[in-house]
């Protein structure tokens, strides 16, 4: 005997628990069929409402359909289910069956509730057309209600996913580097303006003082050049740093060839340079709080990279989390989008580094190698990017240790000296960091078993990464070892953490 | 830039890759405002469009440029005008008149009631620019129906910051409804503005990949539109069909080549997509391209499970054959 069929179908109102008469009749993709579908009164009487429980609040909905959506099953659902669906006696399997709107669903309510839930093409097809009929299969309910409900639903939702942004914290430092990386540009372009407007008064001060900002701290000092005198020689000496220096200015204000200049015209000059140097010591500021940030957000990466570098590697991802996810042939061309495709489309040559090129190792490489070391670089990148991402404990232990290989890689391109072996050096490092991980054990039992999840993730990442990898398959035989051997290192790491707990 | 000796090169890609990697980021976030630039054609025109009066010939309103005469007369498609004046300009009727949603202009004209001639209503219009909306340079450039009128009840994926869905949310006026998709939630956040002072616009930020999350919240739709620039756009537009799509309802999909796959012909990647569509029983009826407002991009329309009688001969195959 065929079982019967439920279907669960919830909605902005609320849940709601149909009946499938004849179910095994239903050959849905006849035309016939189709069009019997589209009738309310012939689909009606292939398909009863069993039970209709609206949300009795709008908090309940909301908590609902976001619980939902990440497939938890709710206990207004649990209880939902229970008390409609058909009791069944203990020791026997149901007679029936639960159509839910997907497989995971399906496989959550199987888990949770041990209730025979299912999906199919079949039941796919019958859940379209209830939502083509929900109003009126509910007694009392209007079409303008359920879209009521859907609004109001709509907008908490997207206000909350708004809200709680995941990548808080990454936002800022996004934010941050732009900035930093504006007020560079800014501060040269005014500090260029300063030197203009001034050299017409004092043309000789360019010479001598070629630092922007030390120039910009001279004008303000020296103001009229006629009154500069051997009185100003010390403070003089202050902002540029040597005795010798401050008399050559001295001197030449003496001699200079600039036009005299009137009061007024000083007051501004001076203002505007005084507001280049203050623009220069906010940006000083804001590059610590970004150093700051890094270290404790991509401690790793920063590690590695130097802060700057890696927080634009950042910004281009649009978020750590992304970053983690890039593959590391993406990381290496990250920032140079449009000579890669460029390259695809003339199939070209593709570029070798975009945001890489500006870390110290590229720029020490020999001309020749650079395109090896910022592969191998961009290698060691998204590994540290990972571990950033998936770890709680915020040490640069990894970083270092990597920032180290990438050094022992360098001068093996130099000089042919062999490097130690990968498994050795991350053993070292996993040693250094269960030592510290010892210390401060007692307090992060708890934050440790979160990790490990996480880390079930981040090996998820890496296990994709390794067949993308697998695919291109190039002369990259040695990145895929050490990829190889990172998940080892994360068990490792595992293993650790268990005998701990 | 320097580059690489990598053998002849260029095989693969990125985004062709199956494994699903999304490489570099293709349209949603960080887009905010300003897929069109400086250049507008609307946008420059200045004190033509700007003037209202209109045939009642009203007072200037400040602000606004008046001077030269505006008519409104109703376009091909159901709830879009043209605004005639110096220079003609797409428009819709505003749905809350007196405000901007993105800064674009607005005509309002005067017109008589139908059930009181001597009283005049004002009647408010924004103008829609063709270099920011896609589905704007569609309709210039002559898309034979874009399915979307007033009253019908669209799905729309990649809704962005939300002037496009603005629009449509005119179009399909206070009876309709549009359910406006977006992933990113910077643009998220100018969404949900548009969408508090349009109450036919439900906002939903979630990943169009996933009808699941959202499934509560979306009805039965007439039609889906869809601008989400993804490289598996095929298969997004075809599972929410699936779900959300009535039987004989239509999609307007629009393509951008370079984001499917950069490495071939944009034609050919625009043919590739058609075949995809076809075995999800999307069948494409008509397809053109958005020259001079985007470039490589192409807008395909189509019906959702065709019923017989409907489809004799579509347009797309006559096209295709010749």
């Amino acid at each position: 005997m065929p079982k019967s069929l439920y279907v669960l179908y919830e909605s902005a109102a609320g849940f709601s628990l149909f009946y499938v008469e004849n179910f095994e009749s239903i050959a849905s993709n006849t035309e016939e069929f189709q069009e019997a579908l589209n009738e309310f009164v012939r689909f009606s009487k292939l398909v009863k409402l069993v039970a209709f429980s609206p949300f009795t609040t709008a908090e309940a909905a909301f908590e609902n359909l976001s619980k939902l959506s990440e497939y938890e099953i709710t206990t207004n659902l649990a209880n939902f289910l229970e008390s409609n669906l058909p009791k069944v006696k203990e020791g026997k399997k149901p007679k029936y069956e639960l159509g839910v709107f997907d497989h995971k669903l399906a496989a959550a309510i199987h888990e949770q509730l041990k209730l025979p839930a299912t999906n199919s093409e079949k039941i796919t097809e019958i859940i379209r057309n209830i939502r083509l009929h929900f109003e009126r299969f509910v007694e009392h309910l209007r079409s303008s209600d359920v879209i009521k409900a859907q609004l109001g639903l709509a907008h908490a939702y997207s206000r909350s996913k708004v809200k709680f942004n995941v990548n808080r914290a990454d936002t800022m430092i996004v934010q941050s580097i732009t900035l930093l990386d504006q007020l560079d540009k800014d501060i040269n372009t005014f500090a260029m303006r300063v030197k203009e407007w001034y050299s017409w008064h004092f043309p000789e001060l360019v010479k001598i003082v070629s630092d922007n900002i030390v120039y910009a701290r001279c004008v303000q000092l020296i103001g009229d050049k006629s009154k500069l005198s051997e009185e100003s020689l010390a403070e003089l000496e202050k902002i540029v740093g040597d005795e010798q220096t401050a008399k050559n200015i001295l001197d030449a204000a003496r001699t200079s060839m600039g036009t005299g200049i009137e009061e007024i015209d000083l007051i501004n000059i001076r203002s505007f340079a005084a507001r280049v140097v203050k623009l220069a010591e906010y940006r000083k500021h804001l590059h610590d709080y970004l150093v700051q940030r890094m270290n404790s957000i991509a401690p790793n990466l920063s590690a590695l990279l130097g802060e700057q570098v890696s927080a634009r590697l950042i910004a281009h991802a649009g978020s750590l989390t992304n970053l983690a996810k890039y593959p590391a042939s993406t990381v290496q061309i990250l920032g140079a989008e449009k000579a890669l495709f460029r390259a695809l489309k003339t199939k070209g040559k593709t570029p070798k580094y975009g945001l890489l090129f500006h870390s110290s190792f590229i720029g020490k490489a020999k001309q020749k190698n650079k395109g090896r070391i910022s592969r191998y670089l961009a290698n060691k990148c998204s590994i540290a990017s990972r571990i950033d991402c998936f770890s709680d404990v915020a040490t640069d232990v990894f970083g270092r240790t990597l920032r180290e290989q990438v050094e022992e890689r360098l001068r093996f391109y130099e000089t042919g000296s062999s490097s130690q072996k990968n498994s050795d050096v991350m053993k070292k490092a996993i040693d250094e960091l269960s030592s510290i991980v010892k210390q401060d054990h007692e307090d992060k039992m708890e934050v440790e078993e979160k990790k490990e999840e996480e880390e079930e993730d981040a090996e998820h990442h890496k296990e994709h990464k390794k067949k993308k990898d697998k695919k291109k398959k190039k002369k990259e035989s040695r990145k895929d070892k050490s990829h190889k051997k990172t998940d080892k290192i994360e068990k490792e790491k595992k293993k650790k953490h268990k005998q701990h707990s | 830039m320097a580059f690489t000796p990598r053998g002849g090169g260029g095989g693969g890609g990125f985004r062709g890759d199956s494994s699903g990697g999304r490489g570099f980021r293709g349209r949603g976030g960080g887009r905010g405002r300003g897929r069109g630039n400086g250049i507008s054609k609307f946008g420059s025109r200045g004190g033509s469009s700007g003037g209202r009066g209109g045939r009642g010939g009203g007072q200037k309103r400040g602000g606004m440029k008046g001077g030269s005469k505006v008519v409104i007369e109703p376009h091909r498609h159901a709830g879009v005008f043209v605004a005639r004046g110096k220079e003609d300009a797409l428009c819709t009727r505003n749905l809350v008149p007196g405000e901007s949603v993105y800064g674009e202009k607005r005509i309002s004209v005067e017109v008589e009631n139908p059930n009181d001639p001597s009283v005049k209503e004002k009647i408010e219009y924004r103008v829609w620019n063709p270099f920011r909306s896609k589905l704007a340079a569609a309709i210039l450039g002559g898309v034979d129906n874009i399915h979307i009128r007033p009253g019908c009840k669209v799905l729309y994926l990649g809704a962005a910051s939300g002037t496009t869905v603005s629009h449509v949310s005119d179009i399909v006026g206070a009876d309709g409804i549009v359910y406006a998709v977006e992933f990113s939630q910077r643009s998220g956040r100018d969404l949900l503005n548009v969408a508090k002072r349009r109450t036919n616009i439900v906002p939903i930020i979630e990943d169009a990949r996933y009808p699941a999350r959202y499934r509560m919240l979306v009805g039965m739709v007439d039609v889906i539109f869809a601008d989400v620039a993804q490289p598996d756009q095929a298969r997004i537009v075809a599972i929410n069909a699936h779900q959300f799509l009535k039987t004989g309802g239509h999609f307007v999909i629009s393509i951008k080549a370079n984001c499917v796959d950069s490495t071939v012909e944009p034609a050919l990647v625009f043919a590739r997509e058609v075949e995809k569509l076809k075995q999800e029983n999307l069948r494409p009826v008509e397809q053109i391209t958005l020259e001079p407002y985007e470039r490589d991009h192409a807008v395909i329309v189509g019906v959702y499970r065709p019923t017989k009688k409907k489809s004799k001969t579509s347009n797309y195959e006559k096209e295709s054959s010749t």
